[in-house]
């Protein structure tokens, strides 16, 4: 049992984790279907199905409510992620690679990922408008400032006799960064850009808050409005899911592209 | 950095072995801040070393006594946030070594090979670098690459990566890695240390083997007195804290040495000198002696 270095069987850990994930959902169904709760606070779970069915069904116009949602939600996040990583990984990288640069940058970036990034809202509301680029600049801010510190810490933590060693071997000090350093550090800073892209799921209903005519968050506030519980129900699940599986994907893409590192 | 040096093909260096090679240590120097309090301590106090001409010059002492300082001097590179030397002089072909030399490459017992790389890709690594991508045609890297994969027994991993390799393997890329730049200089840093005694003991051979093709002068820093006198023309022996040369011995016998020459009474004499002479120093550290 007290073992954190065995592994156990893929059956297994799929079991428990099965297991764990129906026990809760049979808490609910029992908590919400017993009455014990009003419907007003915790829908059961067949009420968020059908929510489910609905919101997905295609309207009169032929347009899925929830599916336009997630795809805003989506095309969001996909561009402030690519945003957050190819503006943030250079950052972080000269960063860890130069302590002069990190000296300067390190006071402009890692005191806010302890700010309330979401206090900001309203000010970057009064400088970028209520349009998309708030939404954009807002999910960019909350997960650069978690990236570029990861990176550069993903640089800094390659041991330095991959450097000397390129040095030795005739590299320029830039050339041993690039050829020496780097490519050691990339796994990690391919996990740096998995997290801050989970980073802005969460996010993502904030972002969406002011203002926005479509999207998963406008949804959640819409049905809270109007007390549909089991509809807000229904977007914070879908957030989830997505969560998930662009965390899954970035996974399977990260170990096609680095399969050496395990070692 | 190095900019000093002739832009001679490196190849013809490589065939005019004796032209010149000379290492020299002077007067050195190293102190280094002290860890847990203020001040300093002194590591290496005033060592004066020549080597000259092909061979191998093994440098042996106690773990801590500062021979990897000294290789790093010799070598160039300055991985600590310290001036090295502190004081003194080191000459490499009778230049000041200031900056990684185009003439030393080293070895380390971390083989340091790039994992996301194939054995091929790691050997070539070094013509990644504009230096020697500008002094070395791509035809030419390949055939040098090709040459010293074949050199090192690994023609047939080639496509492999280092994860796939056993540590004397990947030692042997290392190896091959540097060698492919026909330095006339080689600063190994206890290189076999964490390998088996066997595969040490193929290493070894291999090292004799390469350096009968490729006549350099190589320093081998160990802490192993079987190692030493395996390999060595010379065996540099030094005391601890602070570091000076506290024996010099000149080994005759032609490599490959055999067993038999292990057991006579030549070698068991210079083990014996050898033990003597750490053994008066302060008896930091710890040596090994391998049956
Ligand atoms: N950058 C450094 N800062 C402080 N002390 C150092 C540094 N590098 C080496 N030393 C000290 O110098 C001594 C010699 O180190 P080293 O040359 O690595 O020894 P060796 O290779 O003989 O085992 C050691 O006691 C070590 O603690
Ligand atoms: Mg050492």
């Amino acid at each position: 049992m007290w073992n954190p270095y065995r592994r156990i069987p893929a059956l297994q850990r799929r079991l428990l984790g099965a297991g764990a994930v129906a026990l809760v959902l049979g808490a609910w169904a029992l908590v919400s279907g017993a009455g014990w709760v009003s419907p007003a606070k915790l829908p059961t779970p067949w009420g968020v199905a059908s929510a489910f069915g609905r919101l997905a069904m295609p309207d009169q116009s032929g347009d899925s409510l929830l599916f336009v949602a997630t795809k805003w939600s989506f095309l969001r996040v996909f561009v402030a992620g690519v945003l957050v990583i190819v503006v943030g990984t250079p950052i972080g990288i000269l960063m860890g690679a130069s302590p002069r640069i990190n000296a300067a940058i390190s006071p402009l970036v890692d005191p806010f990922r302890s700010a309330p990034i979401v206090a900001v809202v309203p000010v970057l509301v009064m400088w970028f408008g209520i349009g998309e680029l708030t939404k954009i600049v807002f999910l960019f801010m909350g997960a650069v400032v978690y990236l570029i510190p990861m990176v550069r810490d993903a640089i800094q933590a390659v041991p330095r006799t991959y450097w000397i060693s390129a040095r030795d071997l005739g590299a320029t000090p830039w050339e041993a960064v690039r050829h020496g350093v780097i490519p050691m550090a990339m796994p990690r800073i391919a996990d740096a850009m998995i997290v801050s892209v989970s980073i802005m799921w969460t996010y993502i209903t904030v972002a969406e808050y002011y203002n926005a005519e479509k999207g998963l968050g406008q949804l959640i506030q819409n049905a809270r409005r109007f007390s549909a519980m089991d509809q807000v129900f229904v977007g914070i699940f879908v957030i989830v899911a997505l969560a998930l599986v662009t965390y899954q994907a970035m996974r399977a893409l990260k170990r096609a592209l680095y399969p050496w590192e395990a070692e | 950095m190095a900019d000093e040096i002739p832009e001679a093909p490196a190849a013809e260096a490589a065939h005019a072995p004796d032209a010149g090679l000379h290492l020299s240590l002077q007067g050195v120097v190293q102190r280094f801040p002290a860890p847990d309090h203020d001040g300093e301590i002194t590591v290496i106090d005033g060592l004066d070393l020549e080597a000259r001409g092909p061979g191998i010059v093994m440098l042996l002492g106690p773990s801590g006594c500062g021979k990897s300082t000294l290789l790093y001097m010799m070598g160039g590179v300055r991985p600590f946030d310290v001036p090295s030397p502190t004081e003194g002089v080191v000459l490499v072909g009778g230049q000041p070594c200031e900056g990684a030399h185009d003439d030393v490459v080293m070895v380390f017992q971390r083989y340091g090979n790039r994992p996301d790389l194939t054995v091929r890709e790691n050997v070539a690594y070094p013509f990644r670098f504009k230096l020697w991508r500008d002094r070395v045609d791509p035809s030419e890297i390949d055939r040098r690459v090709d040459e010293m994969l074949e050199a090192v027994g690994l023609a047939d991993k080639a496509k492999l990566r280092p994860s796939q390799l056993s540590g004397g393997q990947n030692q042997r890329v290392a190896l091959a890695r540097s060698l492919v730049l026909r330095p006339r200089y080689l600063l190994m840093d206890e290189p076999f240390g964490a390998l088996d005694a066997q595969t040490r003991d193929e290493m070894q051979r291999l090292l004799h083997d390469l350096h009968q093709t490729h006549p350099c002068l190589v320093v081998f820093v160990t802490h192993d007195i079987t190692e030493a006198l395996t390999l060595g023309d010379r065996v540099v022996v030094l005391s601890t804290r602070p570091a000076q040369v506290a024996a010099d011995f000149t080994i005759s016998e032609p490599r490959p040495r055999s067993t038999t020459w292990h057991r006579s009474t030549e070698a068991q004499r210079l083990e014996e000198s050898i033990l003597k002479t750490l053994h008066g120093g302060s008896g930091h550290g710890h040596l090994r002696v391998s049956v």
